[in-house]
């Protein structure tokens, strides 16, 4: 036992002396991948629906850059930050990156090119750049918009004697209505998941636009952020108050957004939702359900008669290069193929996704998504994404606190601007 | 090296080199042995604990000294799961008790004790994965649990979304799912015990109460300690599937563990160097749970 304790002394004297010294692995060991061959990391290309997009993509590439190999690597999504994470710290990995937009790519811009100079003849063509811009600098080229539409059960207002072409344009209205759904239907007004606290994130920016004066807004989305202010604090009372009232559905903080509050909206427990544009929770999913036209979108009723409620969107998942790559400009070509027209068109076909680039036909997706599509040019960026990845962690914790209570919204509020300002 | 290989040779050139080659003979023997130890097994180790004294984001790779450790002090959310650490210690006894009683009965040879044995390792084999899935399902607020409750008159519970409830919620799950393995070890620990002792205490007329408390318990003193030792050790170690499955950490961050913290630090905010402070303190904690125990072993161990 003595001994043994001299060892771990010696080891704790050790590791002492050594602590500091530098990283696991330092930024300096940078290498990448032979020139003749690029690989692409992301979490879709194993996905059947997106075989289409990727075999488009790749011939785009073939004709640019013949002889280089493209080889595609997807990652299970739950882990892929964290296999990101040590690719980055090693100074090694893929040249080629998918991303989420706003704050997972922006936190990990120190390990990407600047793309500017490749994706100029793009800028036009493709919407949502700003979810991967960081200080006046683009990381990665857009492949599909994401967004938070309110979606509407049109069968549920019918059965409540409403018009569903012309659902309430008021907040008070709106929750006029819906006491009448919950009275003829027993559906709830919000189906809600707020078990991982995205619940929160999704309110915040599809409710924004209908509570912030414009210039608020957009002071918002470029930084100035003032949470102090009325209207910013209206949006968590209203959160506080649709969860007192009862307007969403049970246990929202035990109920995953993904996709058990998706299933409440689809099976009819709830008339609308707070969905995404893109992915999963889209028009797509909720049309297999309840039918295309049954499927309604609109923008949030107004609270605040100076706001102007549009369509909260943003670039949703985009493809960057990575700094370590051989030769920037040949990955470059690659993430441009990767939003060619033609491949962007085979995604939004097969994945059911709202592809960057709105030029591309979309008539096939029924009344909701051509509904989406046409709010896109008055859109704004979402409020949430604006917020690093601290603050909407943070965010999601208290917005579960308001929800049971035992947080007030002054006291949320000031959290949430103390971690605002530290970043 | 025989006798006769080493007349064979003239000793006079042969002799200091064989004694050097004795000298290192056992250090190159040994080599194998220690490399697999150092090389995947320590190193990464020192690596990892040196890495928590750098920074991430704009100061990654500079030494920051202990900032990473005051900021683990400043975090509630860190704080929240080392106090739920302090709680899956206090919860301990209950989960070796219930292996514990069920054994007992099994080996009182209860009626259908044979099935009942199966029944209850049955959830041994399941993954955290699937059992988080199945109590999710179980557990959710228009479950049916809830519904049997609300049969009973006794008002829905929001097992997983109550911040003052979820974590309770957890470890019974893990209780559940993982009693299995103490419960056979308790079974071969009731195979030690010298059944005229029951016999005995049956003839003095002794109560189950009182036969437990003056024969098994006594009787069974180092397997206790077993299981108490591995239960806490599963209970820091492999919990993690069942808080990702069934809270995500929430509700409120009231289900946070170490690991998850040390999790969503380095796959979700970006800050390896600060997931490497956590797990770092996570290893000491496992390590001063070690040494305690390798003590409470080592003393029971002296006593027979």
């Amino acid at each position: 036992m003595k001994q043994r304790t001299q060892w771990s002394a010696a080891l704790a004297a050790v590791l002492v002396l050594t602590a500091g010294c530098g990283s696991a692995a330092g930024p300096g060991s940078r290498s990448g991948g032979p020139a003749d061959k690029l690989v692409v990391w992301d979490w879709k290309s194993g996905d059947a629906k997106a075989a289409g997009y990727v075999r488009e993509a790749k011939a785009d590439f073939a004709k640019k850059h013949p002889g280089v190999a493209v080889e595609f690597v997807a990652q299970p999504f739950d882990q892929y930050y964290t296999l990101l994470g040590a690719a980055i710290q090693s100074g090694r990995g893929p040249d080629v990156v998918l991303f989420n937009g706003g704050g997972q790519i922006r936190d990990r811009a120190d390990a990407l090119a600047p793309l500017d100079s490749y994706v100029a003849e793009d800028r036009q063509r493709l919407a949502g750049w700003d979810a991967f811009t960081k200080s006046g600098k683009v990381y990665a080229a857009p492949v599909t918009l994401q967004g938070h539409p309110l979606y509407y059960n049109k069968d549920l207002y019918r059965k409540a004697g409403l018009d569903p072409e012309a659902p309430a344009a008021t907040w008070d209205e709106f929750v006029r209505d819906c006491a009448t759904i919950t009275e003829k239907t027993g559906a709830r007004c919000f189906a809600l998941g707020n078990k991982e606290g995205i619940g929160i994130q999704f309110w915040l920016s599809a409710l924004g636009s209908a509570v912030l004066t414009p210039r608020e807004y957009d002071d918002w989305v470029g930084g100035k952020r003032d949470w102090s202010s009325p209207d910013v604090k209206k949006i968590f009372e209203l959160w506080r108050q649709a969860g007192e009232s009862g307007l969403n559905t049970d246990g929202a903080n035990s109920t995953a957004m993904f996709n058990d509050a998706f299933a409440a909206f689809n099976s009819g427990k709830a008339a609308h939702v707070i969905g995404l544009m893109s992915d999963v929770g889209h028009w797509k999913d909720f049309a297999e359900f309840l039918t295309p036209d049954n499927v309604g979108v609109r923008n949030a009723p107004s609270v605040n008669p100076v706001a102007k409620p549009s369509l909260p969107y943003d670039g949703g998942i985009g493809y960057a290069v990575a700094k370590w790559t051989r030769d920037p400009k040949q990955a470059a070509d690659l993430v441009r193929s990767l939003t060619s027209a033609g491949a962007l068109e085979a995604f939004h076909r097969d994945g059911g996704a709202i592809a960057a680039d709105t030029t591309i036909g979309t008539s096939a997706g029924g009344p909701a998504v051509r509904t989406i599509v046409s709010e896109v040019k008055a859109g704004k960026p979402a409020l949430h994404v604006a917020l690093g990845s601290k603050t909407i962690e943070l965010m999601g914790r208290l917005s579960q606190q308001l929800l049971s209570g035992s947080a007030t919204v002054d006291d949320a509020l000031r959290q949430l601007a103390a971690s605002d300002k530290t970043g | 090296m025989s006798t006769r290989d080493r007349t064979a040779i003239p000793p006079r050139r042969r002799r200091p080199r064989g004694s050097r080659a004795e000298r290192f003979a056992p250090l190159v023997l040994l080599a194998p042995a220690v490399l697999i130890i150092v090389g995947p097994r320590l190193w990464p180790l020192v690596l990892g604990i040196n890495f928590s004294f750098t920074g991430d984001g704009d100061r990654d790779g500079t030494a920051v000294g202990f900032d990473n450790y005051l900021t683990l002090l400043g975090d509630p959310l860190f704080l929240t799961a080392l106090r739920n650490v302090g709680l899956l210690v206090l919860l301990l006894p209950v989960a070796v008790a219930i292996p514990g009683l069920l054994a007992t009965f099994l080996h009182l040879k209860v009626p259908g004790h044979r099935v009942y044995r199966g029944v209850y390792f049955f959830p041994a084999v399941l993954s955290p994965v699937i059992v988080g899935a199945i109590f999710t399902l179980l557990l959710a607020f228009d479950g049916p649990l809830n519904t049997v409750l609300g049969g009973l008159g006794i008002g829905p519970v929001d097992w997983l979304g109550d911040p003052d409830v979820a974590i309770f919620a957890i470890v019974g799950v893990h209780v559940w799912a993982t009693f299995g393995m103490a419960l056979v070890v308790f079974l071969a620990g009731f195979a030690t015990l010298d059944p005229s002792l029951l016999d005995a205490a049956e003839v003095d007329g002794a109560t189950l109460p009182q036969t437990i408390r003056h024969v098994i318990v006594p009787g069974l003193t180092r397997t206790i300690q077993f299981v108490f030792v591995t239960t806490l050790i599963g209970m820091l170690t492999s919990m993690f599937g069942l808080v990702y499955v069934m809270t995500s950490g929430g509700p409120e961050g009231s289900t946070y563990l170490p690991e998850y913290y040390v999790w969503i630090q380095q796959g979700q905010m970006n800050q390896p160097a600060l997931a490497s402070a956590a797990s770092t303190a996570l290893f000491l904690i496992m390590l001063v749970v070690g040494l305690a125990q390798i003590a409470v072993l080592r003393r029971t161990g002296g006593e027979d």
